[in-house]
């Protein structure tokens, strides 16, 4: 047997977290489980955002999106950078900074033999970007023909909605008129060379695709003029950052560098709304959990008065009471947490890799998408470590406040009257 | 005997019971000196654990002063008092009243622990104590696997670890038998002449008394007769 050390208190406190042994268990189960919920709840909504704002990002202008300062607001090819370039070369200095891609954007009116439909278009260089800059350059989102082989050649790609409401089929003849850089109206001819599915119903009923180079020459940009440098960083959570970063080094007095949350609000919005719901809930189960350890703890007090009184007695002083119980609440925090920790890593691993498929439960409405972009139907999770840290410390601090006023009521024993008592 | 260490000057406690005020102690002025072997005797109601709980710094008088070792104890605060227990008072309860969760070592070591006293004169005192008291080879058991004597000596034990001025016994042998009585008293005498600590018992039993070099008796809160049956003064 281990004798208790010259430092008694953890250990005390240790074996009297045992003396109860039903009621301790229901406690840490309390916040094991308590733990468990937050950290399942925070690590679907960190996966499930992330992804979304990535994929928000690989949908148009990147987690950064460099423009002219008046693009987002009139969106028109009369609002342009002119030197792409030397301003993609400099932000990729940056060490946060992963990818720059140039890309032209605006709306067009497209023309079929039969039909006239509005829509946007995006002009990119395909030798410069591919799934991880533009998800829809997926091969699985191609449904029929295929994509640009080069820069300059005389196609079109439309969202397969857009096709249809245009009744287009590959190597149909496509007009799109648009207004350039000079203000004029000017067309280009292109045959469909492809159809997508971006997962996004409006995008799939508006987004055309062309390549760069032609668009360039058709709007009478120059060669190394777009609208817009879609900037990509490794951790989207570091786009405002970056943002800032960028405009001190490379910003303009007609140059808007833009972090996703400003040049998308509506996703901003969204995603900021389902947190603060995330965060109340988990308020809400620390709350519940800290009222359990509350009783547990001031049941155990007000039955151990007699017993402090008897330290108090024989030397104790009131702090060492008071850390006595205060270790105890410590102990129930750092032992749920581990327990949390055991019951948390298998379904955490399990979802984080394989994920639950929602899709038969979202079948009836055949995709979900959130201010233009498409949720995956496939439930994953991933936490951040900040997160986690974050409910773990929120645990071990609510499970101390839980015990502050029982370790103060043990502090506060008047031996004489507490021996007294049977 | 020795030099005076408790000093009672005119010393009166009340208690308010709702309104009304219960003297339990009515202008008690006492000394003790060190190494006396006391017994405070007298009916229930008498004052004998409230004057155990002044002189041991459980409790403060109403009126009066308490004097320990030259500390006037009105004078000091809750931890200078808790430091003044650790250090110069011993308790032996008549619940016994050791820490359930530790065992028969670790209730004696608590207050050497609590004191910061090094592992290895923790570990020979404590040992020493243990055989003292008769414990040898119990050391590791709980409470719960001790009997009522063997945990009252324990207690005994657990007093005497931190050489303190005094050793206050509250009814010390009210829950055990006859022999365990005997045994007890026996101990606690050996270990006043051993090494002259001061014991004060309150006490129903005339076992305890007819052992006592002093005995006080109480009536009404108030010191009735004082005699040496051993013939001192």
């Amino acid at each position: 047997m281990s004798r208790v050390s010259g430092h008694s208190i953890p250990v005390i406190a240790w074996r009297n977290l045992w003396r109860n042994r039903r009621r301790t268990l229901l406690t840490l189960s309390s916040i094991t489980f308590g733990v468990f919920l937050s950290v399942m709840f925070t690590a679907m909504q960190d996966r499930n955002w992330s992804d979304m704002i990535d994929l928000a990002a690989k949908l148009g202008g990147g987690h950064v999106t460099i423009s002219h300062l008046e693009y987002r607001e009139t969106p028109s090819l009369k609002k342009s950078i002119s030197d792409a370039s030397p301003l993609a070369q400099a932000a990729l200095r940056q060490t946060s900074v992963a990818r720059v891609v140039q890309r032209i954007s605006g709306p067009v009116m497209l023309n079929t033999a039969s039909e006239s439909y509005g829509a946007s278009f995006i002009a990119y260089d395909p030798a410069q970007e591919d799934a991880s800059t533009l998800s829809f350059l997926d091969s699985d989102a191609l449904l029929a023909g295929r994509m640009f082989a080069n820069d300059n050649e005389k196609g079109i790609i439309l969202g397969y909605k857009l096709a249809e409401n245009l009744n287009a089929e590959l190597d149909n003849r496509i007009v799109y008129t648009m207004t350039d850089k000079n203000g004029d109206i000017v067309s280009g001819l292109a045959r469909l060379i492809g159809t997508i599915k971006t997962g996004a119903p409006n995008l799939d009923a508006r987004l055309s695709l062309l390549p760069l180079s032609t668009v360039r020459e058709i709007v009478a940009y120059d060669s190394d003029e777009v609208t817009q440098l879609a900037v990509f960083i490794e951790d989207q959570r570091d786009s405002e950052a970056v943002a800032m970063l960028l405009d001190s080094v490379i910003g303009t007095q007609n140059l808007a560098v833009l972090p996703w949350n400003i040049s998308q609000p509506d996703l901003a919005a969204f995603i900021a709304l389902k947190l603060g719901g995330t965060r109340f809930m988990s308020a809400f189960i620390a709350l519940l959990v800290t009222a359990g350890i509350f009783n547990t703890l001031f049941v155990s007090v007000m039955e151990r008065m007699r017993e402090f009184g008897i330290l108090m007695a024989i030397g104790f002083t009131p702090l060492k009471l008071f850390s006595l119980v205060m270790m105890e609440s410590l102990w129930l925090a750092l032992v749920g947490l581990l327990g949390a920790a055991l019951l948390t890593t298998g379904p955490y691993l399990y979802l984080a890799s394989t994920g639950i498929d929602t899709s038969a439960i979202l079948a009836d409405q055949g995709s979900m998408d959130v201010a233009g972009v498409a949720m995956s139907t496939t439930l994953k999770v991933g936490i951040f470590p900040e997160s986690l840290a974050v409910i773990a410390i929120a645990a071990i601090i609510a499970t101390l406040l839980a015990g502050f006023y029982p370790a103060w009521r043990a502090g506060t024993v008047e031996p004489v009257d507490a021996i007294k008592l049977v | 005997m020795g030099e005076t260490i408790i000093d009672l000057q005119n010393v009166t406690r009340v208690y308010q019971q709702g309104d009304v005020g219960v003297q339990a102690l009515r202008g008690v002025s006492l000394q003790f000196e060190s190494g006396e072997f006391c017994a405070l005797c007298g009916p229930s109601g008498s004052g004998k654990t409230t004057l155990l709980n002044l002189i041991g710094a459980l409790d403060i008088p109403t009126s009066g002063r308490v004097t320990l070792e030259g500390h006037d104890l009105s004078q000091l605060n809750r931890r200078q008092l808790s430091h003044l227990r650790r250090d110069r008072i011993g308790f032996v309860f008549q619940a016994y009243n050791l820490i359930p969760v530790l065992t028969a070592y670790e209730n004696a070591e608590l207050v050497l622990s609590v004191q910061g006293v090094g592992d290895t004169e923790r570990r020979e005192k404590v040992m020493s104590l243990l055989q003292a008291v008769g414990l040898d080879g119990k050391e590791d058991r709980f409470p719960r696997e001790l009997s009522g004597g063997e945990q009252q000596r324990v207690a005994i034990a657990r007093a005497l670890a931190s050489d303190p001025a005094v050793i206050l016994a509250d009814e010390p042998t009210a829950n055990v038998d006859s022999d365990t009585a005997k045994l007890l008293l026996d101990l606690m005498q050996a270990l006043n002449e051993q090494h002259a600590a001061t014991f004060i018992f309150s006490t129903h039993d005339e076992r305890v008394i007819e052992r006592a070099k002093r005995i006080i008796r109480m009536v009404d809160g108030q010191i009735d007769n004082i005699s040496f049956p051993g013939g001192g003064s």
